[in-house]
């Protein structure tokens, strides 16, 4: 190996995984390689309508990632490429790809479209799940990144016959390549991400699901595409066979998953369940009538976070029918044309009822030959086909040096796969360290023209948003009004202001055009102002001079059934946008150091990892943890699903905290006190009767959770009832007793999903079954019972439920309604439960219970309120992001993993701690941190003193001035003001005024409304 | 049913123990996650308050005193319906098959006992225990009459006990028992196609009842006797008549008694979708052209998904649009390897169950009214039965006859008295030898 290694990283697939991986290793010193099969990177969530549980648009939350991506100066994006090898060992890898030809020229192509437009092939358009024809010049969705057209080869007339050549012929730029080659290049890279993602289950064939044979039974890949705004439809629900709107829809659940027979995936795909739900809530809110939406499944997996909620929702609120049943066969009748479901209702009687659709929620699978390509790499699957992973290295392949994140290690949602691709990320950049800011460029920012003085000129972009906006609000007609403005120099609209070309154009014309204020007029400002203020940044004028006008959640949306009054509320809002940029002028942004330390609260299994993590990307760290050992809740824990011992995983972990020279431990410690902000926290902890101030320019929230102590089944008044944490204890210990036991028995959900404590403990399902197969081990003719209400054996731990099975264990379901009773007697436990197939009682006498109880956090508020981070009504922390930024706060340079933001195991709590510790390393990484230019600012000739400011600030931002001539006036620390605002109006002087919402420009504002 | 169901504390000996090793894919049984899709698509379930979910689970619970002579065990008609989809492909017919068992055999449905007995009473292994000699008397007499009373037939044969023929050709008892007859129409489309084939008889009964009655030893003995026979005298393909139960007795009873036969074990209609093919069997469909009279087809379960699989059934269809016209023939849905049982099988025209067959078999009874065909065609005793009798208990109006009946028809050779099953509407179509029926012997 090389003495140092090469600083550059591969990732292997631009879905939101590959994504995600790349911008944390290029953000944070490293060079990137994104090696992407398809014409543009995006993958499957590019795809997708909504996302759930919040219903977020995807694209419009992916966009922004999507172009820094496309811009990042220390990301090279490969796309139509193969990777073919990979040699070499970990820090100098050599990887060869063949670039397949594109036949535009990337650098010359510029999007107009006329190439797709003039030519005469029509083809199945893959994007759109074949729903609709696309041409054989493509691009592949109007956001692509990179956006630009390609040839599809295979359709491509010329390209087969040798005659036509019309898009060459149109094309302005030149930039048609008919004759272009594949080529291959090799790479050199110190690590390699593998992020190739998945295929979804294709049901062709299956003759009991109509797929193919009827064109209203379809995917729900298919059906994302049916309600996407931007999909054939355009979002207005209809069935395909004679386009009329639904009034039934059914989701078949478990199509390609959990199932050995008409397919071979045994797995559960895990996320299924969760689009369902959102597909069915979707679908009633895109009916123009009341629409029923059935879905048949077998057991209900929401156990993420948020998930449970938004399952009682979709029940109680929105009326989604749920039916815990699942259909033989799909008959298309031949008259009606509907479709005819014959199922058995929960009383165990056969009904039959008609469908205007059968969507079938299809799972995910590794496609045949990415396992050959697996294996060419020297990559072990798992018995799923999945990369083979330890629970403790949740994201290292059996390659050392190869990592891997999103569902091609294993079957996830997107909060999932953007915490694996953190720690992928961060397992890289460990490797790496020593050629870290040794292949990347700086990104170049123009020196900022200073406007000031000069005549206001005005640029206002109306964005389309494909027809989120421009379906319902007349865009051309607001981009006309805004022409009519005072001081409006330039016009334009767009049908996706956000795509990277757009961008481009955008910069350009502030450039052409000499504009120094711009108003934006599209989506909300939450997600999509940072993008557009860089554009700013790149055209060479101060970033805050940009007004940005939601005319798509707060008009298009809202108004979507009057479309007048939605353009007349448009232009509305145009014309006080225009107001108030005309009183805008530069803001700055100061620039502070980041003090290269962490602070890890807790010292659990999740604390250790982040830790390490920090330490080994080369960053000293802290682990303050409340008692006298490390370890947390694993100390308790006998195996991981895995089969892993985690005594002595647990013992390894700790002993490499303890060798590790830049961790400090204080163990029986808490903090005391919390300072300062984002790269300059000051924080106190008190540890064995010693107070210890502590510099640190992050910190993670570790803190933990515990098993809740259960107060129903007897448990604390018979000793035979036990808790699982309590049945590990034991089964860690070798209990003789636990053989001896004749029958145990172990009740799901005690303490979860009931009314006071809703949600779903995620991981009691596996580790009961996990405990059912280690009791059936130590004594095979023991008699186990699950008594359970969804069995949730998520993902490949499927394989533990079915091994449980096989063994013998009988699972026994209940309701929430109807809990088993448990009675004591002297010789057993006698536990009535109704059982589920038979509908009738059932009586196990028992020796041994064993109850499945909750996890609860450790709700602490006070390591809330000096961090300012939120806390959910369950006392778990409240992450910045549910979807795209699952391991940090709102609060900058504060981030979390572990049970303090959910249940979960081991595995997942590992992936998100060195998640959070990339995360973390972003920022650790620029050494400097510029603060936000909104802020308050105090005028000290108009203040009185009082106060009120420093005594409302929840981030600690105002103080008032100890010494000086201003002594005892107040001012605002930039690096601590969020610009809430909340100071301004408490401030009864008039002294405070927020920078780019001062009193001139919103009373502008309210001038021209 | 709310008695409570109380268990043992600890293991005990149960009946799925000792059964699952004799059942195939029987370690799947414990594999259960009662799902329901077994049920939702079986037309036995509420019989006897049972379904197959029903019962599987008593048996994993070991509830055995209650499953023990269960009538449901008589009303599933072993089809696999349940199992083709089954995520965990578990072998609910397998598990049938050995509750059967938990019926003394002389307590078991009599019928089936009194078919398996007769089938062991002599070489035959006819259930209805009809001896060799008869057998030869009735195949020599009516082939003796078609040469005499047909003409065109003269050479027509009925081969008995020829060495080294290719083909071995097994016999429904039904057929030169009560209605020699519809015994004419196959010999005839096996002469035109040239076929080398023999009947023996000795085990030419195309029966198996021991099957149904869950006597594995007798239901190996007729098998096995029947395979013997065919290879003693040389043949090469054992072929099955148009009898689903039968054709799956011999091919699963070579499978599951270990029998290595090497010989082709087949279903009479893939031959005829081979000789139609290769134009040995010049079928016309013109007699339809007219008259559109409408046709779908039964797949019966034993032939279908229980052994040969979608290629079978798509064979079938090839035959039957040849011979009635592609624009005539409909679809039941489901179908193929997904059809409904139509409650002829498993032995339960044989059961005594009367009132539980019809029940099951009205799922079938709809299908077929739905399709609007005026026949039904299949190439199943039990189906053929079950589907008449359905049409005359819930008074559906269509037709079921055999294929052999409508190719001979499309040939142009089937005679004005092999037409016991058509109606008045083919009783005159294309009779040989009238105006505009073509001559099979014409262009030789």
């Amino acid at each position: 190996m090389k003495t140092q290694p090469t600083g550059a990283v591969l990732v292997a697939g631009g879905g939101i995984a590959g994504i995600q991986a790349a911008l944390d290793l290029a953000n944070s010193g490293y060079k990137v390689f994104m090696v992407e099969q398809k014409a543009a990177i995006g993958g499957v969530m590019a795809m997708l309508d909504k996302t759930f549980p919040t219903n977020d648009c995807a694209m419009c939350i992916m966009s922004p990632k999507l172009v820094e991506v496309g811009r990042h100066p220390n990301i090279d994006i490969l796309t139509m490429t193969d990777i073919e090898a990979i040699e070499g060992v970990q820090g100098d890898f050599k990887v060869s790809v063949r670039r397949r030809p594109r036949y535009v020229d990337l650098g010359k192509c510029i999007a107009c479209g006329l190439c797709a437009e003039k030519c005469p092939k029509k083809v199945t358009d893959t994007y759109n799940q074949g729903l609709i024809k696309r041409k054989a010049a493509y691009v592949l969705y109007p956001q692509a990144v990179p956006l630009k057209y390609v040839i599809d080869e295979e359709a491509c007339i010329y390209l087969q016959k040798g005659k036509c050549g019309a898009c060459a012929k149109v094309c302005p730029a030149g930039a048609i390549r008919l004759d272009e080659k594949e080529t291959r290049q090799t790479l050199q890279v110190g690590a390699v991400i593998l992020a190739p993602g998945y295929k979804a289950f294709d049901p062709t064939g299956l003759n009991h699901l109509a797929y193919g044979l009827h064109p209203d039974v379809m995917t729900s890949l298919e059906f994302e595409r049916v309600l996407s705004a931007s999909g054939p439809y355009g979002g207005h629900l209809m069935r395909p066979s004679d386009r009329r709107e639904p009034h039934r829809i059914a989701w078949l659940q478990c199509v390609g998953s959990r199932d050995q027979n008409r397919c071979a995936n045994f797995y559960c795909s895990a996320v299924c369940c969760m689009y369902a739900i959102k597909q069915a809530i979707i679908a009633k809110e895109h009916s123009e009538h009341p629409l029923e939406c059935t879905i048949f499944y077998m057991d209900m997996r929401t156990h993420g976070k948020g998930f449970e909620d938004c399952y009682n929702e979709a029940r109680h609120k929105h009326g989604v029918r749920f039916l815990r049943t699942r259909v033989h066969t799909v008959v298309p009748d031949q008259e009606s044309g509907l479709l005819s479901l014959r199922y058995l209702s929960e009383q165990g009687h056969v009904q039959v009822e008609d469908f205007d659709m059968v969507i079938l929620s299809v799972g995910l699978e590794t496609p045949p030959d990415l396992r050959g390509w697996a294996a060419n790499l020297g990559v072990e699957l798992s018995p799923g086909g999945f990369a083979r992973i330890d629970d403790f290295k949740p994201t290292a392949t059996s390659r050392e040096g190869i990592y891997v994140c999103g569902a091609f290690a294993g079957p996830k949602d997107i909060p999932q796969s953007v915490i694996e691709a953190g720690s992928a990320a961060l397992c890289a950049g460990a490797d790496l360290s020593a050629g870290r800011h040794t292949l990347t460029v700086r990104a170049e920012v123009p020196p900022e023209r200073d406007v000031r003085g000069e005549p206001p000129r005005v640029g206002v972009f109306v964005c389309h948003c494909g027809i989120n906006i421009g379906g319902v609000v007349d865009v051309p007609a607001v981009r006309d009004f805004a022409r009519s403005l005072p001081n409006v120099a330039y016009v334009a609209d767009n049908m996706y202001s956000c795509s990277q070309d757009t961008q481009n154009i955008i910069s350009s014309k502030i450039r052409e055009e000499n504009l120094n204020r711009i108003v934006v007029a599209a989506c909300s400002p939450k997600t999509h102002e940072p993008l557009f203020q860089e554009t700013l940044a790149v055209a060479g004028i101060n970033k805050y001079l940009l007004e940005f006008v939601n005319i798509r959640n707060q008009d298009s949306w809202v108004h979507m059934n009057q479309p007048e009054l939605a353009t007349a509320k448009a232009k509305d809002l145009v014309r006080m946008a225009v107001a108030k940029v005309l009183r805008l002028s530069p803001l700055r942004e100061e620039l502070l150091n980041i003090s290269q330390a962490a602070m890890v609260v807790g010292g659990g299994v999740s604390g250790m990892a982040a830790a390490l993590a920090l330490a080994r990307q080369g960053y000293p760290a802290v682990i303050v943890e409340r008692e006298g050992t490390l370890g947390g809740q694993a100390r308790h824990l006998f195996k991981t699903a895995k089969g892993d011992p985690i005594a002595a995983r647990l013992a390894g972990l700790i002993a490499e905290v303890e060798a590790d020279a830049r961790i400090r431990v204080y163990l029986n410690a808490k903090l005391t006190k919390v300072e300062g902000f984002v790269g300059n926290f000051k924080s106190t902890v008190a540890a064995n009767g010693v107070e210890t101030v502590i510099e640190h320019g992050v910190a993670v929230i570790a803190s933990g959770g515990q098993e809740a102590q259960p107060t129903e089944y007897l448990f604390g008044r018979d000793e035979r009832v036990i808790t699982g944490l309590e049945l590990d204890r034991r089964l860690k210990a070798g209990d003789p007793g636990l053989a001896k036991t004749r029958t145990a028995v172990f009740i799901q959900c005690v303490g979860s999903r009931e009314p006071e404590r809703p949600y779903c403990s995620r991981i009691c399902c596996t580790h009961s079954v996990l405990a059912a197969l280690h009791l059936k081990e130590l004594n095979p003719e023991m008699e186990v019972f699950v008594l359970y209400r969804d069995i949730r054996t998520y993902g490949e731990r499927e394989g533990l439920y079915r091994r449980a099975r096989e063994k013998g264990v009988v699972f026994i379901r209940y309701d929430c309604e109807q809990k088993p009773q448990v009675k004591a007697t002297s010789e057993a436990l006698e536990i009535t439960i109704m059982d589920h197939v038979l509908r009738r009682p059932l009586l196990i006498p028992a020796d041994l219970l064993t109850l499945a109880s909750a996890i609860v956090p450790h709700r602490d508020e006070q390591l809330a309120q000096f961090f300012k981070v939120p806390m959910n009504a369950d006392g778990f922390f409240v992450e910045a992001h549910v979807k795209l930024n699952p391991c940090a706060f709102a609060t900058d340079g504060v981030f979390l993993c572990g049970l303090a933001h959910y249940p979960k195991p081991i595995d997942e709590s590992i992936a998100q701690a060195q998640a959070a510790a990339s995360a973390a390393t972003v920022l650790l990484s620029q050494q400097t941190i510029r603060t936000s230019g909104t802020t308050a600012q105090a005028d000290v000739r108009m203040c009185s003193g009082c106060g009120v400011c420093v005594s409302l600030c929840p981030y600690n931002a105002p103080s008032l001035k100890t010494d000086g001539p201003q002594a005892g006036k107040a001012e605002i620390n930039p690096a601590l003001c969020k610009g809430c605002g909340l100071c301004v109006a408490s401030c009864r002087s008039g002294a405070l005024q927020l920078q780019g919402f001062n009193d001139a420009q919103i009373m502008a504002m309210i001038e021209a409304a | 049913m709310t008695q409570a169901i109380v268990l043992k504390k600890g293991k005990t000996e149960r009946f799925l123990d000792k059964v699952r090793h004799l059942i195939p894919k029987g370690e799947n049984l414990n594999l259960c996650l009662t799902c329901g899709a077994c049920a939702s698509g079986c037309p036995a379930t509420g019989l006897e308050n049972m379904d197959p979910r029903k019962f599987l689970r008593m048996v994993m619970l070991g509830m055995d005193q209650e499953i023990t002579k269960h009538p449901w065990v008589w009303m599933c008609s072993m089809c696999t319906r349940c199992t083709h989809v089954c995520p965990m492909e578990i072998n609910i017919a397998g598990l049938v098959y050995e509750a059967r068992k938990l019926w003394p055999r002389e307590e078991r449905p009599k019928g089936i006992l009194g078919s398996c007995d007769m089938a062991l009473r002599n070489e035959s292994g006819s259930a209805m225990g009809t001896p060799p000699e008869d057998f030869t008397f009735v195949v020599e007499d009516v082939v003796a009459e078609v040469r005499e009373s047909q003409p065109g037939w003269e050479n027509l044969e009925a081969p008995l006990e020829k060495q080294g023929a290719h083909f071995f050709l097994s016999q429904n008892s039904r057929e030169p028992v009560t209605e020699p007859d519809e015994l004419v129409p196959l010999w005839k489309i096996l002469h035109l196609a040239g076929a080398d084939w023999t009947y023996s008889n000795q085990a030419w009964g195309g029966e198996n009842y021991c099957m149904f009655l869950a006597d594995d030893e007798n239901w190996k003995k007729i098998a096995s006797n029947t395979l013997n026979r065919a290879e003693e005298l040389g043949c090469k393909v054992y072929l099955n008549t148009e009898c689903g139960h039968s054709t799956f007795s011999v091919w699963q009873g070579n499978r599951k008694f270990g029998l290595k036969s090497p010989l082709e074990i087949a279903p009479m209609v893939a031959y005829y979708y081979e000789w139609i093919k290769a134009g040995k069997l010049k079928v016309s469909s013109d007699w339809n052209k007219d008259l559109k009279i409408k046709f779908t087809v039964q797949d019966p379960c034993n032939q279908i998904r229980k052994s040969f699989g979608d290629e079978q059934a798509d064979k079938m269809r090839y035959v039957v649009k040849a011979c009635v016209g592609e624009e005539n023939f409909v679809e039941m849905f489901p179908n193929k390897s997904n059809n409904y049982c139509c409650g002829g099988g498993g032995g339960y025209l044989q059961s005594g169950y009367t009132e539980a067959r019809f029940k099951y078999g009205k799922i079938k009874f709809d299908q077929i009214m739905t399709t609007g065909a005026d026949y039904c065609l299949t190439p199943c005793h039990n189906c053929h039965a079950q589907i008449h009798e359905l049409a005359k208990h819930f008074g559906g109006k269509y037709h079921v006859t055999h294929l052999w009946t409508i190719i001979a028809l499309s040939l142009g050779v089937l005679a004005e008295n092999e037409r016991e099953y058509l109606g008045d509407d083919l009783k005159e179509v294309w009779l040989p030898g009238e105006p505009g029926t073509p001559d099979p012997f014409g262009e030789r």
